[in-house]
């Protein structure tokens, strides 16, 4: 019980770690991303790509993350001419092609059949240990992006990307640079989404295109829509929550002697009814925003 | 452990028949070591992050010796490792990636891997003698393991892929796929096409014309089962035959408790993945995870399940499975 736990807390941060990273682009910046888990596929492809090429995991990383900024600009680049949603929409297709590029360029990425066998990080420890060590990494990985989440949205620095958000032609008038003002939080938000693939690859010790398909990034989306968007504690929390009913459903199934399918349907209610409660009865979420310095 | 929830969950629901009738079987015979045997079903959801939540549920909290699963080899490969590195036994029911021969002590494939079935297709197609052979499969890790194991295998035995074209599924259209085919010329076309993708191929490769040349169909039955029969009139194929010769009563017993024939080919695998398991744990005399796999090693030299006779090479893959030589006539498959 104990050592899944810890399995279900790693994943938990690793999720927190993808829905603060998305929180900064669509809750302060107003950037509304939808195809977000491509930048978590720098991250992993980094990762797989150094492995198979035996470069070791701190080029894997350093990979990944360089990879994640150039699309994160990439993604930036497009903002400036295209309006909030079809801006949404062209980031949509750029996961996609990129989930398609790597389901086909076998040379590089395995193809469809991914590349397995990457090591686990403090492998060499025996367990509990490198389980423990491996969640302390997340937790602390977490805690550090989410300190450096608070400090970009609180001050200045985070009106502006409101401003952004609320009234970019103001922003603009005010003399803000909205094309500079964009790119910022999507580098830094890629660069955290990589992280998290980084460390999900090495988790899982596989990496493939069927990790990317876009019904990742919704689910990113539902925990912060659960959780509160604009919000970076209701970002993890969302996120914790999530991760902990979908992972604990099969318990109440154990303890109750229901049969397996309920699980499915119980998943699919969890994150689809729960998305539409908070949507039709509390959308600000769990956590709501705090504007002016108070809850509003 | 299977995909009752997502893109695979028909798969993975039938895969749930199969485990139920062996589980009543196997009780109904006294179950393992005196006790009643007891199958936890975990859904993987279809997803590496769920699958991994329901292989380390099974580990860590049930702590079960043997985990059965899952459908597709994005998810085999990952939670196969985590097994074999925490020394409990994986037996594949489903994935065919050749990737799964590296996983190591303790993981089993129930499941002929795409090398064995290509080198049939290979000799098959050699023998009929077709010697230069086109091929088209869907991009993903099935269809490119089915391309690239082919090659080798028809290049080995002395044949020649002039082309290969992974299509991506759900198109409306394969004609360029089609054309570009043409043009090198073959002998034969080697397709594999789940069925609705099946239909759109034959028939389009009937109004180019394409099938005055022979046609080759890497499991025929799934192939061609949406297909007008027209457009599928003469072709040859194999078929893996998921009912082997002791299967009978097994198809039966599907019969009677479900009220239809199989759903997919997928039941039968996960049937005789609970009864080895439960052939080995008794076997074994015990539920120690290594005395299991003793066992089962010791069983794999020539286990007579419903897919047939279930023999493990050195790898603990299956070495090979009754495949059948088929081809259609009149709309319907008929031995040849």
């Amino acid at each position: 019980m104990f050592e899944f736990l810890i399995h279900v807390s790693t994943m938990a941060c690793l999720f927190g770690l993808l829905a603060l990273s998305l929180n900064l682009q669509v809750g302060f910046a107003g950037l509304v991303n939808f195809g977000h888990i491509a930048l978590f596929g720098c991250g992993t492809y980094g990762a797989a790509i150094a492995f198979a090429n035996q470069w070791g995991p701190l080029a894997g990383l350093l990979l990944g993350g360089a990879a994640a900024a150039l699309l994160a600009l990439a993604f930036a680049r497009l903002g400036r001419n295209l309006g909030a949603d079809y801006w949404g929409i062209a980031t949509l297709s750029i996961a996609e092609i990129l989930r398609t590029f790597a389901t086909n360029e076998q040379w590089l990425t395995g193809g469809a059949q991914g590349i397995h066998g990457l090591p686990m990080l403090f492998g060499s420890l025996p367990t509990p240990w490198g389980p423990l060590a491996t969640l302390a990494l997340c937790a602390v990985l977490l805690a550090a992006c989410w300190a450096l989440c608070q400090r970009l949205v609180n001050g200045r620095y985070g009106l502006a990307l409101k401003l952004l958000r609320e009234e970019p032609q103001l922003a603009s008038s005010l003399g803000y640079d909205l094309a500079a003002l964009r790119r910022t939080p999507l580098v830094i938000s890629g660069l955290i989404a990589a992280v998290a693939g980084f460390l999900f690859a090495h988790y899982a010790t596989f990496v493939g295109p069927d990790q990317l398909y876009s019904a990742e990034t919704f689910l990113i989306w539902s925990m912060l829509i659960v959780g509160g968007l604009g919000n970076n504690l209701g970002a993890v929390a969302g996120a914790f929550l999530m991760q902990f009913l979908l992972a604990y459903v099969p318990f109440v199934k154990d303890a109750l002697g229901l049969p397996s399918e309920f699980v499915a349907a119980m998943r699919l209610t969890l994150v689809g009814g729960g998305l539409l409660a908070f949507l039709l009865w509390r959308t600000q979420g769990l956590i709501p925003e705090r504007i002016g310095g108070r809850h509003a | 452990m299977i995909p009752l929830s997502g893109a695979s969950a028909t798969i993975g629901a039938d895969q749930l028949r199969g485990i139920e009738i062996a589980t009543e079987e196997v009780n109904a015979k006294g179950g393992v070591l005196g006790q009643p045997l007891k199958v936890i079903v975990e859904d993987s959801g279809g997803r590496p992050p769920s699958a991994l939540d329901a292989a380390r549920k099974l580990v860590t909290v049930n702590n079960v010796p043997l985990v059965i699963g899952e459908y597709s080899s994005g998810n085999t490969l990952p939670i196969g490792q985590y097994l074999v590195q925490q020394k409990r036994i994986h037996l594949n029911p489903a994935s065919t990636s050749g990737l799964l021969r590296d996983l190591g002590e303790g993981h089993f494939s129930l499941v002929g891997l795409d090398h064995v079935t290509t080198k049939f297709a290979a000799d098959d197609i050699m023998a009929q003698g077709w010697r230069k052979a086109v091929i088209i499969a869907p991009n993903n890790a099935f269809g490119q393991g089915v391309i690239e194991q082919f090659t080798k295998h028809f290049k080995a035995a002395g044949g020649q892929v002039l082309a290969s074209i992974a299509y991506p599924e759900g198109q409306t259209t394969y004609r360029r796929e089609l054309q570009q085919l043409a043009q090198a010329k073959p002998d034969v076309f080697v397709y594999s096409a789940y069925s609705r993708e099946g239909a759109v191929i034959n028939r389009e490769a009937s109004e180019l014309g394409l099938n005055e040349t022979p046609w080759y169909g890497y499991l025929l039955s799934m192939s061609t089962a949406d297909s007008d029969p027209k457009t599928k009139q003469g072709q040859y194929g194999l078929e893996v035959n998921y009912i082997g010769p002791n299967g009978g009563a097994y198809q039966d017993a599907y019969k009677k408790k479900y009220g239809e024939d199989f759903r997919t080919t997928w039941n039968g695998y996960t049937y005789d993945a609970v009864k080895i398991a439960a052939a080995a744990i008794n076997k074994a005399g015990s539920t120690d995870p290594a005395a299991i796999g003793a066992a089962l090693k010791e069983l794999g030299k020539g286990y007579e399940g419903a897919t047939g006779q279930i023999t493990f090479d050195a790898n603990r893959m299956r070495d090979s499975q009754p495949y059948l030589k088929m081809k259609v006539d009149n709309g319907k498959l008929v031995l040849r």
